[in-house]
């Protein structure tokens, strides 16, 4: 009897080592300001590590935490900091350059005056706004070595591009750790390496900006799906909202007709600076930026709810809920 | 005597772990919401078995959210909080897009998945 007890204790663990072999190991937390989740197959410990290198992250990128390399640069003007953060604020000023301006880290002083940083909501006079975006200009920005230096008066944020970096960090860490199958979701950047362990492709809904569901699915493989929508963050007055995504030009929210905007890519740090300037700039200009720079795939949603998406994603995304998608945005204009 | 008892002991892990496996694939109507409070899993519900509605409170270090519960579905129907954002939210039903009240590290979320793997947002 004892030998028997001692088989099925052995099937017992066999049956269950197996299950533990092929399942996933998930991390969620709160980091820079949102909900982040990951979740990976296999790996050993490198979700632990991912999670480490998120907090590691934002603690040098934040510009609202007073210890962070952001924050050095802010308050003196010009600081040395880690080789790391030089490369991202080079990559975000190219992002910016690419966008004409309609990305732009140095808009910091003005999204603070309409209390976005801090949740203390109001809506600045204009002679407020004025004055502020004078010191709003990407181009005196620079990089040298490891020293950033800003204009006078200016202040730089990375949040436009700081949950997409830490996207393209986290996939590079799990996937040198041998993981061949994850998905990343900071704050709703979504991230995928690889595809399902079943060899599908990961299936990654769209949010609807107008209510609690989604609007749509695309089906991705090894690159981010990151949307920029007013819904994120934003708040009322006077029966108006005013949201996050400021334009760099007027110093108000974006007002482009565009309410998401979901950029699909390779790059999560692309996408996330990408998906914020085509909020800005709106479909027509969008669809010239998209059609002068490849790499990238586009799903707008208009006020008016229209679906409209650039002819990479034709096939791969399927409108929810008896949605129709209004029109595939193509290279060749005729 | 022996080898008899590990025919049925055998066969009984087998049959056990076929029918875990059948659960598992054909599960259907599995829809549980699971609440977490700093990354911790406080508590889960299998929706589907919930016949009447039931309003609890979740007391955290930073606050309080009241969660409510019918058939199918859960949201917070009050917070303290003070950006309201989780009360905000409404239903949950289906989808992978947690509710979230960031001020009290409150997430609830639904364990089957649905349709989709993530949300872009």
């Amino acid at each position: 009897m004892k030998r028997a007890a001692a088989l099925f204790a052995a099937l017992v663990m066999l049956i269950t080592a197996q299950s533990c072999a092929s399942s996933e190991k998930t991390a969620d937390f709160f980091a820079m300001d949102t909900y982040m989740s990951i979740k990976a197959y296999g790996g050993g410990d490198a979700v632990e590590r991912a999670e480490t290198l998120v907090f590691e992250l934002e603690r040098k990128l934040s510009a609202t935490d007073g210890a962070s390399e952001i924050s050095a640069v802010n308050s003196a003007g010009s600081a040395k900091v880690s080789q790391e953060t030089a490369e991202l604020v080079t990559s975000a000023l190219s992002l910016c350059e690419l966008s004409g301006g309609a990305l732009d880290i140095s808009v910091y002083p003005v999204t603070r005056a309409w209390g976005f940083t801090t949740g203390d909501y109001r809506v600045p006079q204009e002679a407020e706004l004025e004055e502020l975006l004078r010191l709003v200009d990407y181009t005196k920005v620079t990089v040298s070595g490891d020293t950033v230096t800003l204009g006078e008066g200016m202040l730089i944020d990375l949040g436009a591009v700081a949950k997409g970096y830490a996207g393209d960090r986290v996939t590079e860490l799990l996937r040198s750790s041998g993981v061949k199958s994850a998905l990343i979701n900071l704050g709703g950047n979504v991230q995928c390496l690889g595809r399902k362990p079943d060899g599908s492709r990961w299936k990654i809904g769209v949010q609807d900006p107008s209510g609690s569901g989604y609007v749509g699915v695309i089906e991705a493989e090894d690159e981010a799906v990151v949307t920029s929508g007013g819904y994120e963050r934003y708040f009322e007055l006077d029966g108006k909202t005013y949201w996050h995504i400021i334009d760099p030009s007027d110093g108000r929210p974006a007002d482009s007709g565009i309410i998401s905007v979901t950029v699909v890519g390779a790059s999560g740090l692309a996408c996330d600076g990408v998906s914020t300037a085509l909020f800005v700039i709106g479909k027509e200009k969008a669809s010239e930026l998209w059609r002068e720079n490849g790499g990238f795939e586009v799903v707008f949603v208009t006020e008016s709810g229209e679906i409209i998406i650039t002819e990479g994603l034709s096939g791969r995304f399927t409108p929810s809920g008896g949605r129709e998608v209004s029109e595939v945005i193509r290279r060749n204009e005729n | 005597m022996k080898t008899k008892t590990l025919v049925i002991i055998i066969s009984a892990v087998l049959a056990i772990s076929l029918a875990a496996s059948a659960i598992l694939y054909f599960g259907g109507e599995r829809k549980t919401a699971e609440i977490y409070v700093d990354g911790e899993l406080l508590r889960s519900i299998d929706l589907a078995a919930v016949t009447e509605t039931q309003t609890f409170t979740v007391e955290t270090e930073e606050g309080a959210n009241v969660i409510e519960v019918e058939r199918g579905r859960i949201r917070v129907s009050d917070a303290d909080c003070p950006d309201r954002v989780c009360v905000r939210s409404g239903w949950l039903s289906e989808g992978d897009i947690p509710i979230v009240c960031l001020p009290h590290g409150l997430v609830i979320r639904l364990s089957s998945g649905g349709e989709v793997d993530s949300v872009s947002r």
